[in-house]
């Protein structure tokens, strides 16, 4: 669907890197390791042999003379014996010796040790950043052989594509970026797809009002049935939507359809329609379109016009979008990760919803009236939270 | 013809750079081993000739003990001296004797030393030639040219 004024690039892996350059500085990086790892070779000798001279220095002082063959040169000995066994010379550095007896030399060399301990590890995490590097290029090699394309798609306001980009062998585009193409949709269009879904949800909502649990098969139904033709996220969120707008049709008409349209515009787009279908009560819906209005709010406002809403809407549907705002605000930010783990749940059920899902259980403190406790509140908040909440508020404002 | 000429001269090239510099190299290494190994057998000689002349009999040096910490040692006679004859063997010396053997050593040094560098001559030889031989197929005219004046 959609138009298709999207504008985007499909730019081959192999143009961006191409595949001799990748192998190039795969072997370049690879030199390096082997570099470091010489010098790693070095420390650790370094570091084996002070171990041994800390040994030596250890053992001598145990007699009062060793006797030893005393180079003189680099080609002759002289058989003799080693004196004054707790006095050593030790090099400094800088020509700077110190006489020092056995244990202050242990204690040099034992200073000595860490400080080369430490220089190994940091070699160590030199190298693993190479590796890291190395590994990076030969996945970007592959993949270049491979022919990846990578894919940029920019938001246009008219633009409703979501279909992800084919023709290349993964796509790379971004949820974020289908999620921006899918703001583009119409409004226009959003708004009559959601007040038909809201009203035909309505319907299923005060007959499922009765018999607020086990309805997930109906709500999977309706939400498949109404997921059809729409866009899958107006479909969703006015499944949704009119699950929750059943009783509060007219006062949360417009919040829907602002939620709706924030729903398209944001960025949650996967995770709205999951949660629409979640939920299964009206108030999921509500929260949803309550915590798509804070978080989308501000942006949305500007971009599709729908400020003033909120604004004009009846006074209680205001003031239960503020309650449910406040509410469902962290929540639907936590709901946003669990949804994806969900599956696709029916959301229009009262309670089905909030069964299948696994999430812990958050009681909103809106949901005075229903006793859905055996509804989950997954992050989302969704379905548990539906039939009690709106039904206690709608009902009490409708009647 | 032209292209003959360029195989040739690229064929020459070739042998200098993967043959003949390369062998120049490893000769001069070599070259440079024996040097190191004549200067340790003249340190001896010097030393032991100090030794000598002084009648030292008891000497007390400073041993390595490794990565540079040292340890007073005491050579109470030093009449007696071990030299490395090679192959993992010392002999025990006289002064008097130690001297002979390095003596004679140092000339066997000087011998390899003179072999080698007879060698690295022969290379250095080669080399100039096949690049006489490019720069004649070359027909680049000779560098050096020995003429005087030409009137």
């Amino acid at each position: 669907m959609g138009k298709s004024e999207v504008k985007g690039t499909v730019t081959s892996l192999s143009s961006m890197f191409p595949a001799e350059e990748v192998q190039k500085a795969a072997k370049m990086v690879e030199e390096k390791l082997s570099e470091k790892q010489n010098e790693m070779n070095q420390l650790k000798e370094f570091i084996a042999n002070n171990t041994s001279l800390i040994n030596l220095v250890q053992k001598l002082p145990d007699e009062l003379h060793h006797d030893i063959m005393v180079p003189f040169g680099k080609a002759a000995f002289f058989p003799g014996r080693l004196i004054h066994t707790n006095e050593f010379l030790v090099l400094l550095g800088e020509s700077y010796y110190t006489e020092r007896t056995a244990k202050q030399t242990v204690e040099i060399l034992k200073r000595r040790g860490k400080s080369l301990e430490s220089k190994v590890d940091a070699l160590k995490a030199v190298m693993q950043d190479l590796k890291a590097e190395a590994s990076f290029f030969d996945s970007t090699a592959s993949e270049a052989a491979e022919g990846l394309v990578e894919i940029r798609e920019y938001e246009e306001d008219n633009s409703t594509e979501r279909a992800s980009q084919s023709g290349s062998l993964e796509l790379e585009t971004p949820s974020v970026a289908e999620a921006d193409n899918k703001m583009g949709a119409s409004e226009d269009d959003e708004y009559a797809r959601i007040m038909s879904r809201l009203e035909e949800l309505e319907k299923e909502e005060l007959a499922a009002e009765d018999n607020e649990e086990n309805l997930e098969d109906e709500d999977e139904d309706a939400n498949a049935v109404e997921s059809d033709g729409n866009e899958d996220e107006l479909t969703k969120a006015a499944e949704g939507d009119g699950d929750e707008d059943e009783l509060t049709k007219a006062a949360f008409h417009r919040k829907k359809d602002e939620c709706y349209s924030y729903l398209d515009h944001g960025q949650r787009y996967s995770e709205s329609r999951k949660q629409l279908q979640q939920f299964n009560g009206k108030e999921p819906i509500e929260e949803m379109s309550n915590k798509y209005k804070h978080q989308d709010l501000t942006k949305q406002f500007a971009s599709t016009g729908l400020t003033e809403e909120p604004v004009t809407k009846g006074e209680i549907s205001h003031g239960q979008i503020i309650q449910q705002d406040t509410q469902t605000l962290s929540p639907s930010i936590n709901a946003f990760a669990p949804f994806e783990k969900k599956s696709v749940q029916t959301s229009k059920s009262e309670f089905d919803s909030s069964k299948a899902f696994t999430g812990s259980i958050v009681e909103h403190t809106q949901n005075l009236d229903k006793s859905s406790v055996g509804t989950n509140m997954t992050s989302l908040q969704s379905s548990g939270s539906q039939p009690w909440k709106p039904v206690s508020r709608f009902k009490m404002q409708r009647k | 013809m032209d292209s003959l000429r360029q195989e040739k001269i690229q064929k020459f090239e070739e042998f200098v750079d993967r043959r003949l510099k390369p062998d120049l190299v490893h000769a001069i290494v070599e070259r440079d081993k024996i040097f190191d190994q004549q200067k340790i057998f003249s340190d001896l000689r010097k030393n032991i000739e100090n030794l000598e002349k002084n009648s030292v009999t008891s000497l007390r040096t400073l041993v390595n003990l490794g990565s540079e910490v040292y340890m007073q040692a005491e050579v109470p006679d030093t009449q007696r001296i071990f030299v490395d004859v090679g192959l993992g063997f010392h002999v025990e010396f006289t002064w008097s004797e130690a001297l002979k053997f390095i003596s004679l050593r140092e000339e066997k040094l000087e011998r390899q030393i003179e072999e080698y560098t007879r060698l690295i001559a022969s290379i250095k030889a080669q080399i100039k030639l096949v690049c006489e031989g490019i720069r004649e197929l070359l027909q680049i005219p000779e560098e050096k040219t020995v003429e005087g004046r030409v009137f």
